[in-house]
């Protein structure tokens, strides 16, 4: 049996310092800076909700299976808290993936949302749902549920291709709030271009700490922090002793 | 509150992911073939997964039908198209030439056009971008994607030296400051990835429902 310590310490490091910031952030809440795709997004759902218009969140075309789960991953916490706003209005939220097991975690997290309000009987299981099987097919049923659900505030928050950036232009040309993040860095490169309220890189994984989804995301920003920190000590460090000529 | 249900939930969920984490950290066979095992059982899921997704694509787009909600001709085209395809499939076997052909001329087809409609999409989303966010990133990503474009394309006029001038300077924005810059975005990507998985598998994040 052998060992990966490096790997083995720097996952333990993770877990410390998720777990240390949970518990001091209880009594000193972090302070983010500002990110205005967030900020517009509190009144953008309020305004919804007045005009009896409706909040949809796609959680992209990567599938459960993969390193591309993890920002539908963060997109499903973003969900549960836009659900929770929305569940009392004429048009609670909706959401959309293109994987099949990710439309049943949209569903459960809808569920779980609206039992968290009191209004489990105004859960629809129709409002988690997959719209395609693949990611262009995807995209192409974007614009009927945009249209046909009078939707005004789009959320991007998952796994995206190319396709990511016809998905959010769709909702830009329908006028509505477009908050769009993927985990791949050409997707981000097109979705900067495309929706008026893009996220950069870790932007796409800050949705729930913005949104006060729980200790445990705010926990999750400073533990990146420290970690980032340090990985950028290692380059600079790794740089100057190669430049030294000195062999790792 | 069913307080024993989302405890067993959690429990299944972390006892699962630390095996299959400790599958990458640890070299020992036995964990190896649990971790293989695991992964086998996912796919398995997830396979049925997409079949429930199908069934409540049906269900939505059959809801839709029977209120006549707006839209509702397309839902009902979608429908008869689903079965059509599925009862061709189950009937004719998936190599067979009509079912191909269903894949061959309608659905390439379509995610081709829906390929090529991105350039033009964001051709507009260019000149949407200059006129709504005037800022300096702005500036860059436009004035970036310019220089990139003539560096690309070939010139009718100017001569070689004015091809190599933009071709050299494109490969320099491209493989030095964009390549840079993705490798930061990738870090901060991959860290965001991490701590993700790892709300998960402490049970802090629970989309599996409470």
């Amino acid at each position: 049996m052998t060992f990966d310590w490096v790997g083995l310490a720097i996952l333990l490091a993770f877990v410390l310092l998720l777990l240390l910031f949970a518990v001091l952030g209880r009594r000193w809440p972090a302070a983010f800076r500002r990110l205005p795709a967030y900020e517009g997004l509190s009144a953008a759902i309020e305004r919804a909700v007045e005009a009896g218009e409706r909040v949809h969140v796609s959680l992209g075309t990567g599938s459960v299976i993969g390193p591309e789960s993890a920002p539908a991953m963060a997109g499903l916490a973003v969900l549960s808290k836009v659900a929770a706003a929305t569940v009392m209005s004429d048009r609670p939220a909706v959401a959309t993936t293109a994987d099949g097991a990710m439309a049943i975690l949209a569903q459960d997290t809808l569920r779980s949302a609206h039992a968290r309000v009191g209004a489990a009987d105004r859960y629809q299981p129709t409002a988690g749902r997959m719209l395609g099987a693949t990611p262009y097919s995807y995209a192409a049923g974007i614009p009927v549920v945009l249209a046909t659900e009078g939707v005004s505030v789009h959320i991007l928050n998952g796994s995206f291709g190319a396709e990511g950036a016809l998905a959010a232009d769709f909702g830009e040309r329908r006028h509505a709030f477009v908050i769009a993040g993927s985990d791949d860095v050409h997707a981000q490169a097109l979705l900067h271009a495309t929706a008026d309220n893009p996220l950069i890189g870790e932007e796409v994984f800050a949705g729930g700490a913005y949104l006060n989804a729980g200790v445990f995301h705010g926990a999750s920003l400073r533990a990146q922090d420290v970690i980032r920190v340090l990985v950028i000590l290692a380059i600079l460090a790794g740089t100057l002793l190669r430049t030294l000529g000195i062999g790792l | 509150m069913k307080i024993g249900a989302w405890i067993l939930w959690t429990a299944v969920a972390m006892a699962f992911g630390v095996v299959v984490l400790a599958g990458y950290f640890v070299e020992w066979q036995t964990l190896l073939e649990l971790r293989l095992l695991f992964m086998r059982w996912a796919i398995l899921l997830s396979a049925t997964a997409l079949l429930l997704g199908i069934l409540n694509l049906l269900a939505a787009h059959l809801h839709k039908v029977n209120l006549q909600e707006s839209g509702w001709p397309y839902s009902a085209l979608l429908i008869v198209i689903l079965l059509g395809t599925l009862v061709l499939g189950l009937v004719f076997g998936p190599d067979n030439r009509v079912v191909l052909s269903l894949f061959e001329y309608i659905q390439l087809p379509v995610e081709a056009t829906l390929m090529a409609l991105l350039a033009v999409s964001l051709a507009a989303a260019g000149v949407r971008m200059v006129m709504r966010r005037r800022d300096g990133y702005s500036l860059i990503f436009i004035s970036t994607a310019l220089l990139v474009l003539l560096g690309t394309a070939p010139w009718p006029f100017g001569g070689a030296g004015l091809s190599t001038t933009f071709g050299w300077l494109r490969n320099w924005l491209a493989q030095v400051w964009a390549a840079g810059a993705a490798r930061g975005i990738v870090l901060g990507v991959a860290l965001g990835a991490v701590t993700t998985g790892l709300r998960v598998l402490l049970g802090a994040d629970r989309p599996y429902g409470d």
